[in-house]
Formats: C-alpha cells, sequence, structure tokens
C-alpha cells in the first residue's frame, strides 16, 4: 500500500459563536485516509460539517485539535514559506462558479493568477501554461479575453477548474462543484473531473449532498453527519446495503425518477432538522432523528466498528436493525 | 380527468421582453391546461421559461418591460390582461405561488404572523384576533411545531425547511384552486426536501388544489405529478403522463434529460449529456429549436416544428417522433422487467 496523499486524524475544529459565549463543533472527531488517485466522497446535510472539513484539509482552516497530514507531513510545523510552497499540491474548488471568479479580471488573466503569484517563470511561459488549461477544460481560445459575466454557470466552472490545474496539484478538494448547475451541464462537468483525473493521476475529495453524484464519482464514501463520520465504506457496498439508519433515510429520501409502479413506496421520511452543532444530542448525535434510536442510544457513544472489510459504521445496532418496514 | 372543466387552460401564450426594435421572445406557443386537483410538472433547464410562465399567469412580470399575447382562462376569466385590481382578487386567493428562496421572498421585518394575516385579511376581511387563530391553524397544518410561537417569529429566527414551510402556509391559508411552485424544494436537503414534498403531496389531496410544480428534478417530478411537461428555449416542446415519459419519452430533449441522471450509468463511466446549451433569446433558430444539439438532426428540423398530439395524454414537438425509440429514466435492466 502507498503512503495516503491525506491523513485525518481525530481531527476537530471549533469556532466560536458571535457572542463567543457558546462553541460550535464543526468537525467533532473525524478520522480518514484518501489514497492516491482515489476519489473520496464526503456525503451530508448543510451543518454535517462537510464544507468545513474539506477546508482542513487544503489548509484554510487550522486543526482545533488533531491533525491532518499532507503524505507524511504536517503542514502546520513547516515554515511558512514552506506551507505556501506544499500547499500548491492541495487544491480546493467552491460551488458558486461565480462567486470564485474576479468579475472585472478577463479569463485568462484569472487563469494564469496563481502562477504570476507563484513567479519563477516568464510572462510568455505562464501564457502558455494558462492557455493550454483553457483548451484543456474544452474551451475555445478567444474565452481568454472574456470576462466572467459573458460565460454561462457552467463555463465559468470550466474556468475554476483550469485555474487550479495550472499549479499542478495533486489533490482537488471538490467542494459542491456540480450543485449549481443543470443536470446535462452536470453531465458535462462530472466528464470532464474523470477525464483530468486519468490524465494527471489527481485525487479527489469529492464533497456534495448529492447521492447520485457521489455515487458515481467515488470509489469509497463517508456519510457524515453533525460533525462525525456515522458511515464510511467502499461506494457500490454503501449503497447495496448501508449499515447505518441514517445512510438508509438519506438514500431513501432522494427522488428518484421511475414511474410509480416501479418506485419503493416505503420512504423513510425523517422527522424534524439536524440539531445545532453547538450543543449536540449525548450519546449517538444522530438518535433525536433516527427512527431505530432505543435508551442505549443517548447513554453511549457508539464505536467506530468495522462492518465488513473497509466498511465502518458508528451505530449500536449496525446491521442488526433496519428503520425499512419489510 | 376526460370529461372535467380544465381548471386553467393557456393557450398561445407568448412573453415578449424589452420592447420597441430590441425586444426579444421569451416563450412561444404555450398551450397547456390543468385540470381540478391535478399535479403538473413543468421540467427543463435554466432559461427555457419555467419561471416567466409561472409569472406571467400571475402578472407578476414587470408590465412596463413585458409584452404578453395569448390567453390564460381560469375560472372563466383571462388572466391575460385582467385589470390590476381584478388580479388581486384572484392571486393569494384562487392562485399563489412559492419561491426557491423563502427567505427572500418573505418580509424580513414583518413576523410570520403579520404575513399569513395580510393574506387572510385582505380576501376575508376577518378582524385581527380571527386572522390570529387562522393563522395559527394554517401554521399547524404545515407541520409546524408550536405555531404560535412561528406565528411570532421573524423570518430570519427560522430554518429553510421551516421557512419553507411557513411560505406554504401563507399561499395555502385561503385554500387556493392552483398552486404554484416554483423550484420549492431546491434549496433545502434531500432530508427537508422529502418532507415538503410529502406535505405538498398531502396538501393537495386533501384540499383538491391543482399544482403546478416548476422544477429541473426529475425526480421530484416523478414523485409529484401525473404529468410533466417539458419545455426547451421557450416552448413546450413535450406534454406526456410522468409514467409515460419516464419510461418512453417521445422528444429527444427529454430523453438527453432522463439520460443524463448519474443513476443510469455505472460508476466511474462516461455520463451521457447533451451536447451544446440553449440558444440566446436574440440568436433564436427560426426550425426547431432543439436541432443544434439533437443526435437526431435530419431534413426538415430546420422547420419550424408544431406539436403534434399522439393520443389522449401525449403531445410531442418533434417531427421525427415516430422515426426513433428513445430511452427514458430506466436503466437496461429495468426496462427489460
Amino acid at each position: 500500500m502507498s503512503t495516503p496523499i491525506v491523513t485525518v486524524d481525530d481531527l476537530r475544529i471549533r469556532f466560536l459563536t458571535q457572542d463567543k459565549r457558546e462553541t460550535v463543533k464543526a468537525v467533532d472527531g473525524v478520522s480518514f485516509s484518501v489514497d492516491p488517485g482515489e476519489t473520496f466522497g464526503v456525503i451530508g446535510e448543510s451543518g454535517s460539517g462537510k464544507s468545513t472539513l474539506g477546508r482542513a484539509v487544503v489548509c484554510l482552516l487550522k486543526p482545533s485539535e488533531g491533525r491532518v497530514l499532507h503524505g507524511e507531513t504536517d503542514p502546520y510545523m513547516l515554515s511558512s514559506a514552506e506551507l505556501r510552497q506544499r500547499r500548491r499540491a492541495f487544491q480546493i474548488i467552491f460551488q458558486d462558479p461565480n462567486a470564485a471568479l474576479n468579475p472585472r479580471m478577463r479569463i485568462i488573466d484569472s487563469i494564469r493568477e496563481p502562477l504570476d503569484i507563484i513567479g519563477g517563470t516568464s510572462r510568455a511561459e505562464r501564457d502558455r501554461r494558462a492557455r493550454e488549461m483553457l483548451d484543456r477544460v474544452g474551451l475555445p481560445a478567444e474565452f481568454g479575453a472574456r470576462y466572467p459575466h459573458e460565460l454561462s454557470g457552467g463555463q465559468k466552472q470550466r474556468i475554476n477548474i483550469a485555474r487550479v490545474l495550472t499549479v499542478r496539484p495533486s489533490l482537488i478538494v471538490c467542494d459542491e462543484v456540480v450543485a449549481a448547475l443543470d443536470v446535462s451541464i452536470r453531465a458535462d462537468i462530472l466528464n470532464l473531473f474523470a477525464d483530468l483525473q486519468r490524465e494527471f493521476g489527481l485525487t479527489y475529495l469529492f464533497i456534495t449532498h448529492d447521492l447520485g453524484v457521489v455515487s458515481h464519482v467515488s470509489s469509497r464514501i463517508a456519510v457524515m453527519y453533525l460533525g462525525r463520520f456515522m458511515e464510511l465504506g467502499p461506494a457500490e457496498a454503501l449503497a447495496r446495503r448501508p449499515f447505518h439508519p441514517y445512510t438508509e433515510a438519506l438514500m431513501s429520501a432522494e427522488p428518484i425518477p421511475l414511474p410509480s409502479s416501479m418506485r419503493e413506496t416505503r420512504r423513510i421520511i425523517l422527522q424534524g432538522e439536524i440539531p445545532s452543532p453547538t450543543n449536540p444530542p449525548s450519546g449517538c448525535r444522530f438518535r433525536t432523528r433516527c427512527p431505530a434510536a432505543a435508551d442505549r442510544c443517548s447513554a453511549e457513544e457508539p464505536a467506530w466498528r468495522e462492518m465488513e472489510p473497509g466498511h465502518f459504521a458508528a451505530c449500536h445496532f449496525a446491521g442488526t436493525v433496519t428503520t425499512r418496514l419489510p | 380527468m376526460a370529461g372535467a372543466e380544465p381548471l386553467l387552460s393557456v393557450s398561445g401564450l407568448g412573453v415578449f421582453f424589452g420592447g420597441g426594435p430590441d425586444e426579444v421572445q421569451a416563450t412561444k406557443d404555450i398551450d397547456f391546461a390543468v385540470y381540478p386537483g391535478e399535479r403538473v410538472g413543468i421540467v427543463g433547464e435554466s432559461g427555457c421559461g419555467k419561471t416567466v410562465t409561472g409569472l406571467a399567469l400571475l402578472g407578476l412580470l414587470p408590465p412596463a418591460t413585458t409584452r404578453i399575447v395569448g390567453s390564460a382562462m381560469f375560472e372563466g376569466q383571462n388572466l391575460i390582461g385582467l385589470s390590476r385590481d381584478r388580479l388581486r382578487r384572484v392571486r393569494g386567493r384562487k392562485i399563489s405561488m412559492i419561491f426557491q428562496e423563502p427567505m427572500s421572498a418573505l418580509d424580513p421585518v414583518f413576523t410570520i404572523g403579520q404575513q399569513i394575516g395580510e393574506t387572510i385579511r385582505t380576501h376575508f376581511g376577518a378582524s385581527k384576533a380571527q386572522a390570529r387563530e387562522r393563522a395559527i391553524d394554517a401554521l399547524a397544518s404545515v407541520g409546524i411545531p408550536s405555531p404560535a410561537r412561528v406565528h411570532d417569529s421573524y423570518p430570519h429566527q427560522l430554518s429553510g425547511g421551516m421557512r419553507q414551510r411557513a411560505m406554504i402556509a401563507i399561499a395555502l391559508v385561503c385554500e387556493p384552486r392552483l398552486l404554484i411552485a416554483d423550484e420549492p424544494t431546491t434549496a433545502l436537503d434531500v432530508t427537508i426536501q422529502a418532507q415538503i414534498i410529502d406535505l405538498l403531496l398531502d396538501l393537495s389531496t386533501r384540499n383538491g388544489t391543482a399544482l403546478l410544480f416548476i422544477t429541473h428534478d426529475l425526480g421530484v417530478i416523478a414523485e409529484t405529478c401525473t404529468r410533466m411537461l417539458t419545455m426547451y428555449a421557450g416552448q413546450v416542446v413535450e406534454d406526456a403522463m410522468v409514467d409515460d415519459a419516464l419510461v418512453r419519452p417521445l422528444h429527444p430533449y427529454t430523453s438527453g434529460l432522463l439520460r443524463s441522471l448519474p443513476r443510469l450509468s455505472e460508476r466511474g463511466t462516461v455520463l451521457p449529456s447533451i451536447a451544446g446549451r440553449v440558444p440566446t433569446l436574440r440568436d433564436m433558430p427560426t426550425g426547431c429549436r432543439f436541432a443544434e444539439r439533437c443526435a437526431h438532426r435530419q431534413v426538415g428540423c430546420d422547420q419550424a416544428q408544431s406539436i403534434a398530439r399522439i393520443d389522449a395524454t401525449h403531445r410531442v414537438r418533434c417531427h421525427r417522433h415516430a422515426d426513433f425509440v428513445l430511452p427514458g429514466a430506466l436503466t437496461e435492466r429495468e426496462a427489460a422487467a
């Protein structure tokens, strides 16, 4: 086994609320590692801490406790110059393709900007490389002279991809990168991500709330709820036989475009909403919405158990109960 | 539905923006009907005219820059060109609309209760006390826990899911005959979306409210509606029962939308997509508007397409519809079963 490209070890990230009276535990004890060349999917509702996790992986947020290793290195043990150097290999793309582009900069200048910041190459060489990436993401050269407002959402997202590719990253955190796009455009962008992965040997941490998307692109999937992983396993196994009631509920909530005669009629509709991360429930943090919750769930935090090789779940009753009626 | 009179009958509806020599046409020849209690979905990519159609029906487009042709008959009166006064008696009373972003549709400086109360008092002339009582009932009926507390809350104090419930309560408090829902669940998490869909289905069945559901999510349509209209570049290109359209779509665009969903492709394989993009309003082709992106284009596609009736419940705007069998939303295995 090669060294993981990223290792996250009991990561905790806390923020103070605005009045400084309470602490938001956005990520509250998460451990996993990502192998080179794989696509690791993270799925969860808003407020589950998945974006915070993504930001911590690329050193945009410093762990309150625990560690994030890049390869075997702890980036926070490096000098700031070394950290800046190393961070290049770990890039992030965000959901809103508009917000990430400066409206007053021409497209080609936006793509070249990371190289300008790094420096060390001639302007001609940087321009050449920016044009190459523009071409690589499937946009004609004349787009370079345009401004963001002249482009569609899908085209802007291609620009954001071209932009991170200029610095030759090894890992890209994709934070809801297709959520704002129409379904057919979404398919194009997902295909582009797959092509680039093959061509550049990229590793992805793919954060999304869309089960269809995450199952299509990922080799492994982690299900996050209120700052912790509920389940982690190979994509197919997790979709075929989820061990955690939350995973099962998420999957059954997904609306499927099938004729009425072919749809499963028994959906699990979770009651209520995700609780506040300032004060997560005792024991299992999913218990307040869990259809299978028992007394033990409020008293005791479930252990992270390996149910099948490489397939983990944090539920006292993992594999023994199903929330779905027979 | 056969035999019954349609609740809403839209015919030749077209919306123009801009005016003068720069005028552009956003939607063209929109024809469809919604029967009492029926749930109809409108699907299509952004910019296809779904929202514009909903807004046009309620007279919510800016009159200074909009010209609307055609008719929309609702309970014996044409909504298009109705005076502001008469429109106000329809809006919120007979037809309501809910939007994608409840935060921007609710007024931030009034409590939820004041906003529901306004609707009740406008349409029924109820007293303040009566309005309060009725508003709290309405909030309870959309599954809001502690409705009295929410009644006195401001929108920012509620979560996204609760705000959407409050919006639905406002829209349905007058028991309208038709609810136009424009992407009401798009901004919500999938577990909350499931709750809202459940609620809308329940309310529509219980009160016989017809639903015009605008969304780009075909899964949501399948779970909510019985009939769907596919819109492309300002036109209705297919009108079919949802189950028929999912199994055997007749328009290449409907088929393309269904095929690009990730669930149909094996993990890691290339997803089918529809190359190109929707033509801009200034650049609308005179022939079939989808031709440029269509894999089945041939002679005749450069002619303007009329919508053809295939049977009692299926219409399609493609002269080649009889030439091919297009795949729908089923995997090969599902289609064989």
